[in-house]
């Protein structure tokens, strides 16, 4: 995204740095998102999400650049503006929900518009309105010691977007829950932030998770930017090595770029001990002819055969194999390499058993290392 | 994308945002805060520090920098024995109160002891009472001639003489030992209770027996916490002035307290002197203080893995019996015989050593309490007053300024918050009547001396430091995202303190309140250097009373503060939870 692109977008962060003492948390990064649109920023611990997300609340001050969200100046170190959280009209999920123990959910929800002054039959109005969005109406009056985690959550999230704020943010909100409600509650997330339309950004590890919800994915890394855009995009054309890795299962091999063609196609060669194969693929970003590159290829993007079907198929042995119902998860020994492959049930596998591997080249990339 | 720079146009700075910025609530309320606490506790410390130089000459009228003073202590003809004495009270205060506190918290948390859950509040009564009181309750028991069980052993058993004699060095080792044992108790008895079982259950099956595991696992694990424990005691009873005030020094056994009191108060006072007694004492307890938080506290073994453990209880058979007589004998030394022997004291007209049932009176409750009596005395009537203005008052502010500095330190973290955590342990360092004199010496030559405030001032810097701790180890427990969750929401920062904080802390804030509130009550090494007519405190009315006046009348004022300090205990223990204190 380039700076014109970030210039025209509801929420803009440019050039946001920040220091803890002598760390770089946040490494000057910028990025902006359109109205109502909903934002994941995903890496892992440690890589400067959180801070970011922190940043834009207000409850971490930065070092330098701005955060700009509808026209109002959040904070600019350099003109000395710095908005208190309580101003920046923001609504907010926190991990631990941090839902008041000694108030009730109404209580808990009906607070920010209390803060807000609003009169008490707009609030009772409002605050019903939201509860029933979450499906609490039944646990209004409940204290909010006696809701299960998942019915913090929504009380939590009715919290946070009963104001009907500039801006949610979600920070990793769905970590405490179990799998199961947690796969049910990114369904349900996604849903109420659709119908409420309020712009989001939302902060997690879980690159599922991202994948599932996000409008757009920011993936980030040691506190840069390694890549962004649509979930499809990042899924399937990796900036690199480490957007590749993070985001789902990929085969990455250490590969040497022989020849790139202009529509973005080209051809590699790789090496692992005394196996070489030359092989078709598509060109990544910034990856030029001679350049020692990785390819990322998906595991489901593998197919195997016994036949030799292609000129550029490479023979390996079949090391592992687990049946898992749908699908079957194989390993396949080729040199000094290990193969993810997915393959069909019906395909019957042996352990021990030579096996021809084929790569669709519309699906096998070659990446920046 | 990462290195593209964006060009931010150069746009007008917002005043109002600026000042915004710059002068939050939080940060106006930071400064102050930090400034008053910083004064409050640095500036009595520097004076006291020059004060120690400055010598007074002969006439008493002008003074000199020199070292004199240092070399007076050494060559004083009392004072180095004094320094014995409480090098000698502290020891053995020490390793009474360490041995009562740990095998009582053993058998309570550990033993299947009869009735141990009933026995822990009766056990941790001392710790809320004036160890002043109990030297005066303990006088009245053990004096030679007059002592109650003396008497009682000679009409009994016809023993000639006497059976104790508690007007001693080891009287006030006794008396200090059994006070200061609940604080040893609170120290181990939590990590006693939350331990791992399967720790001493690993031991059991390398075949180790019940008494082996004990002494090379489960002791030895709580051992951070009795060495704490060990040496908060051996500060405090150093810091002691009340006992060995009435037990030993009339009998010539002085310590540094009661030299600094007879010294640095009084018509030929000399501060200066004073000033430099309470350095040596004070460096003493800081480097001790220094060595617990330094060392020891850190190495706290994390025994505790998670919640819902039910640590083993150890079945003694029928020594279990032994364990609760032994827990009795406490309880009744500690606690039921003193307050007996107050009662049976205060309601003569005149204490002889005998109960006389005929002359049974309740005139020295009229004339130490009911202050519209004509007959009341000045001394007591005042005493009232006063501490329970400055109890009420002190606690309040106390606990106001604990929960600003416990906030800063664990919340905003910011600009001197580390400072800030610092000053809140200097005060602990140094005993009250340390403290004292350095705050005599600061303002002995401003308004506020010989007022109320300057006792106020005393009791909050010294003590303010507990209501901070009992604060903070709730604000620790509650998340951040409380607070901030809040902030998003649109609260401001005082919004937010008025409407989320505080009232999650409420519990832990009443609890410290009366926390504070006993020990103001009870407090009488800061009082005793601070006061003047007019401005006498409870217990500088009960040493009034036992100085200048009889026994029964002390004995009435201090069953009156005793009771006042049971009913704190009481409302302590409903707001704050029985694992309230424990560290």
């Amino acid at each position: 995204m380039t700076s014109e692109d970030i210039s025209s977008k509801y929420l803009q962060v440019r050039n946001l740095v920040k220091y803890f003492g002598d760390d770089k948390a946040v490494d000057n990064i910028s990025f902006g998102i359109d109205e109502g649109a909903f934002l994941t920023l995903l890496g892992p611990s440690g890589c400067g999400k959180t801070t970011t997300l922190m940043s834009i609340a207000g409850l971490h001050t930065i070092n330098s650049g701005a955060i700009e969200v509808g026209g109002l100046t959040y904070t600019e170190p350099s003109s000395s503006i710095f908005l208190p959280p309580e101003k920046r009209d923001i609504g907010m999920v926190f991990q631990s929900y941090a839902i008041w123990p000694h108030m009730t959910v109404t209580q808990n929800v009906a607070y920010p518009l209390e803060i807000r002054k609003l009169n008490k039959s707009e609030i009772d109005d409002r605050v019903a309105e939201t509860l029933s969005l979450v499906d609490l109406t039944d646990m209004a009056e409940k204290n909010a010691t006696q809701l299960s985690g998942g019915q913090q959550q929504r009380a939590s999230l009715a919290r946070a977007i009963v104001s009907n704020p500039r801006l949610l943010l979600f920070d990793e909100p769905l970590s405490n829950l179990d799998l199961k409600l947690r796969e049910a509650m990114r369904v349900e997330l996604k849903r109420i932030q659709n119908e409420v339309g309020i712009t989001s950004i939302y902060v997690t590890h879980d690159q599922s998770e991202a994948l599932v919800m996000s409008d757009e994915i920011i993936v980030m890394s040691k506190g840069n930017i390694e890549q962004s855009g649509e979930p499809v995009e990042i899924y399937s054309k990796p900036n690199n090595k480490y957007v590749s890795n993070f985001i789902g299962v990929a085969n990455l091999l250490d590969a040497k770029v022989e020849k790139v063609t202009e529509d973005g196609s080209g051809e590699v060669t790789v090496q692992y001990g005394e196996m070489t194969a030359r092989l078709p693929c598509r060109i990544g970003r910034g990856v030029h002819q001679g350049d020692e590159a990785t390819l990322s290829v998906r595991p489901e993007n593998v197919h195997v055969s016994r036949d030799k079907t292609s000129d550029s198929s490479i023979e390996g042995k079949v090391e592992n194999v687990i049946f898992l119902g749908n699908h079957v998860d194989c390993r396949v020994n080729w040199g000094e390499y290990e193969w993810k492959v997915i393959a069909h049930p019906r395909d019957r596998l042996k352990e021990g058993e030579k096996i021809y591997l084929r790569f669709d080249s519309d699906h096998t990339l070659a990446v920046q290392q | 994308m990462t290195s593209e720079t964006y060009d931010t146009d150069p746009r007008p700075s917002r005043m109002s945002n600026r000042f915004r910025a710059l002068w939050t609530q939080e940060n106006v309320i930071t400064i102050i805060v930090s400034a008053i606490v910083a004064i409050a506790v640095v500036l009595p410390l520097i004076t006291l520090v020059v004060s120690s130089f400055l010598v007074l000459d002969d006439l008493g009228f002008s003074t000199e920098w020199s070292f004199g003073n240092y070399v007076t202590i050494v060559t004083d003809p009392i004072i180095p024995k004094a320094f014995l004495n409480t090098l000698i009270i502290c020891s053995g205060c020490t390793v009474l109160a360490t041995f009562l506190g740990v095998s009582l918290a053993w058998t309570n948390a550990r033993t299947n002891c009869p009735g141990r859950t009933w026995l822990e509040p009766f056990n941790l009564i001392p710790f809320f009472l004036s160890p002043f009181i109990g030297a005066i309750a303990w006088h009245n028991m053990g004096e030679p001639k007059t002592g109650l069980l003396n008497n009682f052993f000679r009409d009994i058993f016809g023993i000639e003489g006497h059976v104790i004699n508690i007007d001693n060095i080891w009287g006030v080792i006794w008396v200090t030992g059994i006070f200061f044992a609940p604080l040893v108790y609170l120290f181990v008895v939590g990590s006693l209770r939350r331990m791992d079982p399967s720790l001493e259950d690993s031991a059991r099956t390398t075949g180790a027996g019940l008494f082996r595991t004990t002494m090379t696992v489960t002791l030895p694990l709580v051992m951070p916490g009795i060495l704490s424990g060990a040496i908060i005691v051996f500060v405090t009873s150093a810091g002691e002035f009340g006992v060995p005030f009435k037990l030993s020094a009339p009998y010539g056994w002085e310590t540094l307290t009661t030299q600094i009191f007879t010294k640095a108060v009084g018509d030929d006072a000399n501060h200066y002197l004073g000033a430099t007694m309470a350095m040596a004492l004070g460096a003493i307890t800081v480097f001790l203080i220094w060595i617990q938080r330094r060392y020891i506290a850190p190495r706290s073994f994390e025994t505790v893995t998670g919640k819902g453990f039910r640590p083993n209880v150890l079945d003694l058979g029928s020594w279990k019996w032994v364990a609760f007589g032994y827990n009795i004998l406490f309880i009744l030394v500690a606690v039921i015989l003193p307050i007996i022997s107050l009662l049976i004291v205060s309601l003569h007209p005149v204490w002889q050593g005998t109960i006389m049932l005929d002359k049974i009176t309740g005139i020295n409750y009229v004339k130490t309490l009911f202050f519209w009596r004509e007959e009341s005395i000045d001394a007591a009537t005042n005493g009232i007053f006063n501490s329970l203005f400055l109890a009420f008052v002190g606690a309040s502010i106390s606990m106001v300024l604990a929960l600003v500095v416990s906030y800063m330190i664990h919340r905003t973290k910011g600009f001197g918050s580390w400072l800030l955590d610092f000053l809140c342990v200097v005060p602990i360092g140094f005993p009250g009547i340390v403290l004292a004199m350095g705050v005599l010496v600061t303002y002995i030559q401003t308004p506020i001396y010989a007022t109320l405030w300057i006792l106020l001032l005393g009791y909050i810097t010294r003590f303010f430091p507990y209501g901070q701790r009992n604060i903070a180890s709730i604000l620790l427990s509650i998340s951040e995202e409380l607070d901030q969750s809040s902030r998003m929401a649109g609260a401001t920062w005082v919004t937010t303190m008025r409407r989320i904080t505080i009232p999650l802390l409420k519990p832990g804030i009443f609890a410290g309140w009366i926390l504070l509130f006993v020990i103001f009550v009870r407090e009488l090494s800061i009082s005793i250097m601070l006061y003047t007519d007019g401005t006498e405190t409870l217990a500088v009315g009960v040493y009034y009373l036992t100085n200048y006046e009889n026994e029964p009348l002390t004995a009435a004022l201090s069953l009156a503060q005793t009771l006042l300090c049971l009913i704190c205990m009481i409302a302590f223990r409903r707001l704050a939870g029985k694992e309230a204190l424990s560290a």
